[in-house]
């Protein structure tokens, strides 16, 4: 029995002892460090999450500060993964109410519980956000929560999120720091989150509102315009220039979504530049101009999103006290190995050049780590895709017609309707097309653009495509299961290279 | 996988894609160019926004010469720096090294 008790207590003696070496280990990097990292990665987002992991497996030692409190940065938390869960949502409420009838379902007494719809998004990015400090403990990730400011090339200052301030050394620094949201320029309408909103505020309203005007025609404006649509919401986009769908879009495509949004009750106001914006009696009204100037009109809205785009994130960083320069767009300038003009300092995704989108950060993420370890990395900025989650969805990767033109490219293009393709048929869903470009010359495919059911699954076979270098006709001879979406896009490698089957 | 010619239409396709097997580093690090994504104006600047300065790659690499100075203890090879202690030997410094019999 005694000897029970004394095993038991050097058991217990030992657990306490690997605890506090385990504590003082967490706090290497901390107040007490003695040993600095090899690699700290500030922000937690996308880029700066991927760049940690994949650095750690490699054998770097790691930490990545963030002071958001939760990982994920905006796109887990308050941007693509939200608002797909809403995206999803309403178009499966939207499509209760509008679309089963058809189809040979009567449903009756559907009704909203945004309330519930709202905490089924909260659900997804907790768990996705838990899911990644999961992996830094896998990964053996240093997770540090706080501000991170710059004291010096090789070690930062942070403010920790629980109170005290301490200081983490490193050899290297990854600054993924994200973007925010632009405000209206010059101050003109201020975002309260209420009833002017950003995209955050957009994802958090608690009643649907009776009419939104959406400023901005790009890909988050047009999504959120989509959820509050299917919602019930009077929806109305002011889009400054004369196309919607962003930068990158092909022409063709811009015009069929804005043709198919409009058929959804979306109403557009193209070249048109808002000016003001006054809140009276709960609305808020605008006031608004044609872009090259005109007639001034009045649009009155319950609530507006604020969508003109996103500015890269440095606040507090005190990067200008290290020497790090940035462009006149505020973007941290760096070379295709993520240096910036600091010696050790590497940066990668919405802070920096190229387009702020999530996968391209993570592709960053991945080349800068494997910088730091070996030397050499990989992104293939031709081959970053582009998704607008919609109903039907909007895709593309590489070159636009317009673009091939303007550098005079000769060019061969492949289009085919999914109304030929079966599956569509069969899925009474048959809106859009899938369009590849090839260089004349080669074959070689030089762009692929989808608009309708599944493109933002189905743009991946075009990256890949892009990515290898394939022909129209390497795809084209590629067996695609039927019924399936997919064989759209074999069908358009084959209109490119020679003739379609089905069309 | 490479375009394919359209030389004829009549005849076997086959597919350019290569295996080259598992990839290896090349032992020297890429040079460092103007980023891709970067504005036409400041891919011009590239030799003098960072050869003037102190970017460079980043891992500390110690120069050719015969005698090496490190002037910080983790830029010295990894087998310099303090190697973490096993259990065993804080049992043995807790317990006056009863542990050890």
């Amino acid at each position: 029995m005694l000897s029970l008790q004394r095993i038991a207590q050097k058991t217990a003696g030992r657990r306490l002892r690997q605890a506090s070496l385990q504590a003082s280990r967490w706090q290497r990097g901390l107040a007490t460090a003695t040993e600095p990292y090899d690699v700290v990665v500030i922000g937690g987002g996308p880029g700066g999450y991927v760049a940690a992991i994949k650095a750690a497996q490699l054998g770097l030692r790691t930490a990545c500060v963030e002071k958001r409190g939760s990982l994920g940065g905006t796109c887990l938390n308050v941007g693509c993964i939200p608002s797909k869960a809403m995206l999803n949502n309403s178009h499966i409420y939207h499509q209760t109410q509008h679309d089963l009838k058809r189809r040979g379902i009567d449903v009756s007494g559907v009704s909203l519980n945004l309330p519930t719809m709202l905490e089924a998004k909260d659900n997804a990015v907790t768990g996705l956000t838990k899911g990644i400090e999961f992996l830094f403990k896998q990964n053996k990730v240093d997770y540090i929560k706080g501000a991170a400011s710059f004291v010096s090339p090789t070690k930062v200052s942070v403010e920790l999120l629980d109170g005290g301030k301490t200081e983490v050394e490193t050899k290297n620094f990854v600054i993924a720091t994200g973007s925010e949201v632009t405000p209206f320029p010059g101050g003109a309408i201020p975002i309260d989150e209420t009833q002017i909103v950003s995209s955050t505020g957009a994802l958090e309203l608690q009643k649907v509102p009776e009419k939104l005007v959406v400023i901005g025609g790009g890909i988050i404006g047009l999504e959120m315009g989509s959820v509050w649509s299917r919602l019930g919401a009077e929806v109305t986009v002011v889009e400054f220039l004369g196309a919607i769908g962003g930068a990158g879009i092909d022409e063709e495509v811009a015009k069929q979504f804005q043709r198919l949004l409009t058929k959804q009750g979306i109403k557009f106001k193209l070249n048109t530049k808002v000016l003001s914006a006054e809140k009276k009696d709960g609305k808020v009204f605008l006031k608004a101009e044609a872009a090259k100037g005109g007639k001034e009109e009045s649009l009155e809205a319950d609530v507006v999103l604020v969508a003109i785009g996103r500015r890269p994130y440095v606040e507090g960083l005190n990067i200008e006290a290290v020497g790090v320069e940035l462009d006149n767009k505020g973007r941290i300038i760096i070379d295709d190995q993520f240096n910036t003009s600091v010696k050790n300092i590497k940066c990668i995704g919405d802070v920096t050049f190229g387009p702020m989108l999530a996968h391209k950060a993570e592709e960053e993420g991945i080349a800068a780590a494997e910088f730091l370890k070996t030397g050499h990395g990989h992104v293939n900025y031709n081959a970053i895709p582009s998704v607008v989650y919609t109903h039907p969805e909007v895709s593309w990767v590489g070159k636009t017609e317009q673009e091939l033109k303007a550098a005079g490219v000769e060019y061969s293009v492949g289009k085919f309707n999914f109304s030929a393709n079966s599956r569509a048929k069969t899925n009474l869903d048959t809106d859009g097309f899938v369009k590849i470009i090839a260089e004349k010359e080669t074959d070689k495919i030089l762009g692929v653009h989808i608009i309708g059911p599944n493109a933002g699954e189905m743009i991946a076979e075009g990256v890949l495509a892009i990515e290898y270098g394939a022909s129209s006709e390497d795809i084209a001879r590629t067996s695609h299961a039927h019924p399936t979406l997919s064989e759209a896009f074999k069908e358009a490698a084959m209109a490119a290279f020679s003739k379609p089957i089905h069309m | 996988m490479h375009p394919s010619l359209r030389v004829c239409s009549a005849r076997a396709h086959q597919p350019l894609i290569r295996f080259l097997g598992k990839r290896t580093y090349p032992s020297t690090p890429s040079t460092p160019h103007a980023h891709p994504a970067a504005p036409a104006e400041l891919k011009k600047r590239f030799e003098e926004l960072f050869s003037t300065s102190e970017a460079s790659g980043s891992a500390p690499v110690a120069s050719s010469g015969s005698k090496v100075v490190f002037a910080e203890f983790w830029e010295a090879p990894e087998r310099f720096w303090k190697r973490d202690i096993e259990d065993s030997e804080i049992d043995a410094i807790l317990s006056g090294g009863a542990s050890l019999y």
